[in-house]
C-alpha cells in the first residue's frame, strides 16, 4: 500500500511538473515568439526625456516631451528603420535636487541611448556628473545657463543666456532707452545666471546704473520656501527708487508674484523677464492677470522656425492638445530627437555588438562631428556643446497684451 | 557680509520715503501671520500640542474661497455692494472650510490619542502625517499648478498715509482682522465659553471637575482657530492665488510669530505676527531680500534668549 501511494505520488508530481512546463511555454511563446527561419524582431532603443512633467513648471516639460514624441512617432512609422524607438520619461519637476535621482534612473535603463533634456538649467547642472560618468549624451532643448557648456556629452539646442541676456539688456537700453535698471533674480542657477549677464552687460558695456537684488523662490514654485511678502516690500522700494526698467531672472511661478506687486505700488517702468517666465502658467497665476499687461518676455527660439509649423504643427497639436505657437521649445525637442535617431541610424551596423556605453559614446562623437538640418535651422555644435554661431537674431522678445501668453514677437 | 548689505544699504537716507509704504505692507502681511498664529497658540494652550496640520487648514480655506468666488463671479467684474457681499461670502467659505478641517483633524488625528493617553511624540507624528495627507490630497485633487483667484473687487489705492498708498486689499485685511481678533479676544476674555477654554488651558483636570466639557471645549478651540486660519487663507489667496503648497511658508512664519509673542498667548500671537511682518518688510530696505528670513529668525532667537517664553509670555489660561 505504501509503495502504491509512493508511485501515485511520483506520477502526480510528474503530471504537475508537465502541466506547469506547458503553462510556462504558453505564456512565453507569445512574448518571445517562435524562432523560425527569416523572422527577426527589431531591437528597441530608448530615448529618455528629463524635465518638469509635474509641478509649477510642467508646461515646459509637456511642450518638449510632445516634440520628442512626435519625432519618435514619425520615425517608428518608417518600416525600413532597422530598430524601434521608445521614450522613457524622467520627471525632475525642474529641480536640481530631484534631477540626480532621475539621471541615475535614466542611466540604469539598459537600452537607453540618449537623453533629451534636462529642460531646466539647475536640473541639468545637478545631473551632469551622473550623465557624464555614463557617457550619456544629453541634448537639452532649453537649459540656457552659461555654465552648462562644459563640452563632453552636453549639447544645447538653443543659444545660451550669454546671448539671451545680452539681447535683453540691449533691448532695455537701446530700444526702451532705460538709463537705470533694477535686476532681480530668484537665486536659482538659471535665474541668477541670466540676471548676472544682463547686469554685467548693462553696467560694464553700457555704463548703466544697475541695482541688484535676490528674491529667493517662494512656495509658489516647486521647492521654494521663501515668503511671498518679499515682493510687496521690494516693489515699495522699487517704486521709491523708480528705475526705468526692472529685469527679473527667474521662473513664471514667482514672476507672477512680482508683477502684481509692482502694479499695486503703481510702478510704471518697463518690466521684463527671460524664457523662464515664458510659460502659460504666468497668465493663470498672476493675480490679477491685468498686472501682467505690458511686461516683456524673451526666449531663445527665433531663427528659421520659432515653433513647429505646417503638417508637423498639426500633428503635434493632435498628439498633445497643445497649440504649437505657444509651446516653447517644442521644435528644439523635436530636432533633438531627430538628431539622436540620425546618429543611431549611422551606427546601425555596430549597434548589435556595442555595449550600451559604447553606443552612447558613439552618439556623442557623431553629434560633435556632424551638421544637421532641422526645423529650427542648421544645427552644429561647438566643442563645448553650444550651437555654432553668434546667435544674433535668435532671441524672440514678446510683449504681454492680454490674458494669454503672447505668440507675436520680434527677433533680436 | 558685503552681500548681506548688498542691495539697499546705500540709500538709508532715502529710507524715510519708503518708511510708510514698508510699514503698511508689513502690517498687511503681519496680520495674516497673526490670524494663522492664533490657531497655533489656541491649540497649544489647551492641548500643549503644536498642530502642524494648521498650514493645511490655511490652504483649504484659500481653496474654499477660491471655488466659491470662481463659480459665483464667473467672468463678471463686481463693484460696490456686490463686492462687499462677495468678500463676506469668501470669508465665510474660507472660515467654514477651515473649521470643518480643524474639527476633522481633532476627531481623527488627536482625540483618539488623547483618549489613550498617548505620549506627546505620537501627537507630533500624527500632526505631521495629517499635514502630509491633506497636502498631497490637495495636490491630487486641485493639481500642482497655482491658480489666480477671481477678484471680487477692483484693487486700487483707497487713501494714502504720508504718501504711501493703502490699497483696497490691505484695507480689507485690516478691517476683517480687526473684527475677528477683537471678537475672539472678547470671546475668550468675557464669555462662559472663553472661561471654559482658559480653564482647560490652565488645568484641564480641575476644569473637568468644575463641570467643563473637555471634549467640547477642545473641539470649539479647534473650530475657532480653524475659522481664523481659513479666513486668513482666503485673504492670502485673494492676493497670491491658490496652490496646494500655499500654506507651508505662511504657517511656518505664523508659528514663529506665535513663539515670538508667547506660545499660548492670544495677544502675543497677534503681536508676534505684526512684528514679524513689519521686520520682514523693513529688512528688504536694509539687507538683500535673500536674507529676510535670516533677519526674522535672528530676531526670534534674540528675543527668546532674553525672554524664553516670548514677548508677552503668558499662557492662554491667564490671558486678559
Amino acid at each position: 500500500m505504501k509503495v502504491r501511494r509512493t508511485i501515485l505520488k511520483i506520477r502526480l508530481n510528474k503530471t504537475v511538473a508537465a502541466l506547469a512546463t506547458g503553462a510556462l511555454l504558453l505564456v512565453a511563446v507569445p512574448v518571445t515568439g517562435f524562432a523560425s527561419a527569416g523572422a527577426a524582431t527589431k531591437p528597441v532603443y530608448v530615448i529618455g526625456y528629463e524635465g518638469p512633467l509635474t509641478g509649477s513648471a510642467n508646461q515646459y516639460g509637456l511642450n518638449e516631451l510632445g516634440g520628442l514624441q512626435l519625432a519618435v512617432n514619425q520615425w517608428n512609422a518608417i518600416s525600413s528603420l532597422p530598430f524601434t524607438l521608445d521614450i522613457k520619461q524622467f520627471d525632475d519637476q525642474g529641480s536640481g535636487s530631484l534631477s540626480p535621482a532621475q539621471a541615475a534612473a535614466a542611466v540604469a535603463v539598459p537600452n537607453l541611448v540618449a537623453v533629451v533634456g534636462p529642460a531646466f538649467s539647475g536640473a541639468t547642472h545637478a545631473a551632469q556628473p551622473a550623465y557624464l560618468a555614463a557617457s550619456m549624451p544629453i541634448i537639452t532643448p532649453s537649459a540656457t545657463a552659461v555654465g552648462l557648456a562644459t563640452g563632453g556629452n552636453f549639447f544645447r539646442m538653443v543659444y545660451g543666456d550669454d546671448v539671451q541676456g545680452t539681447a535683453d539688456a540691449n533691448f532695455l537700453i537701446n530700444i526702451k532707452k532705460s538709463k537705470s535698471i533694477t535686476v532681480i533674480n530668484d537665486g536659482t542657477f538659471y535665474g541668477a545666471g541670466v540676471a548676472q549677464v544682463v547686469s554685467d552687460y548693462a553696467k560694464k558695456v553700457k555704463g548703466e546704473t544697475v541695482k541688484l537684488a535676490t528674491l529667493p523662490q517662494t512656495s509658489s514654485c516647486s521647492g521654494g520656501i521663501a515668503s511671498v511678502a518679499q515682493f510687496a516690500a521690494t516693489a515699495t522700494v522699487i517704486k521709491h527708487n523708480n528705475p526705468a526698467a526692472v529685469f527679473y531672472g527667474g521662473y513664471a511661478c514667482d514672476f507672477a508674484n512680482l508683477l502684481p506687486a509692482l502694479a499695486k505700488v503703481g510702478y510704471k517702468g518697463v518690466v521684463m523677464s527671460a524664457d523662464g517666465s515664458y510659460d502659460a502658467a504666468l497668465m493663470t497665476q498672476t493675480t490679477p492677470v491685468s498686472a501682467a499687461k505690458g511686461a516683456y518676455l524673451s526666449a531663445a527660439n527665433c531663427g528659421s522656425s520659432s515653433n513647429l509649423t505646417g503638417a508637423d504643427a498639426a500633428a503635434y497639436e493632435a498628439l498633445t492638445g497643445i497649440a504649437p505657437a505657444s509651446a516653447l521649445y517644442d521644435a528644439q525637442a523635436y530636432d533633438a530627437g531627430n538628431i539622436v535617431v540620425k546618429a543611431l541610424k549611422s551606427l546601425a551596423t555596430s549597434l548589435a555588438s556595442n555595449t550600451i556605453t559604447q553606443t552612447r559614446a558613439a552618439i556623442v562623437a557623431y553629434l560633435h562631428a556632424n551638421t544637421f538640418e532641422g526645423v529650427t535651422g542648421k544645427i552644429a555644435f561647438q566643442a563645448n556643446g553650444n550651437l555654432v554661431g553668434s546667435g544674433k537674431g535668435n532671441i524672440a522678445i514678446y510683449q504681454i497684451t492680454g490674458k494669454d501668453l503672447p505668440t507675436k514677437h520680434a527677433c533680436y | 557680509m558685503s552681500g548681506f548689505f548688498h542691495y539697499f544699504s546705500s540709500h538709508a537716507s532715502s529710507f524715510r520715503g519708503e518708511f510708510w509704504g514698508l510699514l503698511v505692507g508689513g502690517l498687511g502681511s503681519g496680520i495674516i501671520y497673526a490670524m494663522v498664529a492664533i490657531g497655533y497658540t489656541m491649540v497649544y494652550g489647551v492641548l500643549r500640542l503644536i498642530n502642524f496640520a494648521h498650514s493645511e487648514i490655511f490652504m483649504v480655506g484659500g481653496f474654499a474661497g477660491f471655488f466659491v468666488l470662481k463659480y459665483t463671479i464667473g467672468s463678471s467684474t463686481p463693484t460696490g455692494f456686490s463686492s462687499v457681499l462677495l468678500i463676506i461670502l469668501g470669508i465665510l467659505a474660507g472660515g467654514t472650510a477651515g473649521s470643518l478641517i480643524a474639527v476633522l483633524l481633532e476627531r481623527v488625528a488627536y482625540r483618539p490619542l488623547r483618549k489613550r493617553g498617548a505620549p506627546k511624540i505620537a501627537y507630533l507624528i500624527s500632526a505631521i502625517g495629517a499635514s502630509y495627507f491633506l497636502l498631497n490630497l490637495a495636490a491630487k485633487e486641485f493639481g500642482r499648478i497655482g491658480q489666480s483667484m477671481v477678484q471680487p473687487y477692483t484693487d486700487h489705492p483707497v487713501f494714502t498715509i504720508f504718501g504711501a498708498p493703502v490699497q483696497m486689499y490691505t484695507l480689507i485685511i485690516f478691517i476683517v482682522a480687526a473684527i475677528m481678533l477683537v471678537g475672539l479676544d472678547r470671546l475668550v476674555s468675557a464669555t462662559k465659553l472663553g472661561r471654559g477654554i482658559r480653564a482647560v488651558a490652565q488645568d484641564s483636570e480641575t476644569a473637568s471637575l468644575m463641570g467643563v466639557n473637555i471634549d467640547k471645549t477642545i473641539a470649539v478651540t479647534f473650530i475657532l482657530g480653524g475659522f481664523l486660519g481659513g479666513v486668513a487663507g482666503f485673504l492670502y489667496a485673494m492676493n497670491v492665488g491658490v496652490l496646494y503648497s500655499m500654506g507651508f511658508t505662511p504657517a511656518l512664519k505664523a508659528f514663529t510669530a506665535a513663539v515670538l509673542g508667547g506660545i499660548g498667548n492670544l495677544r502675543g500671537a497677534v503681536l508676534g505676527g505684526v512684528i514679524l511682518g513689519v521686520v520682514e518688510s523693513f529688512s528688504v530696505a536694509f539687507v538683500d531680500p535673500a536674507y529676510i528670513d535670516v533677519v526674522a529668525f535672528a530676531i526670534l532667537i534674540l528675543v527668546l534668549m532674553f525672554r524664553p517664553t516670548g514677548i508677552l509670555g503668558e499662557q492662554i489660561g491667564r490671558a486678559a
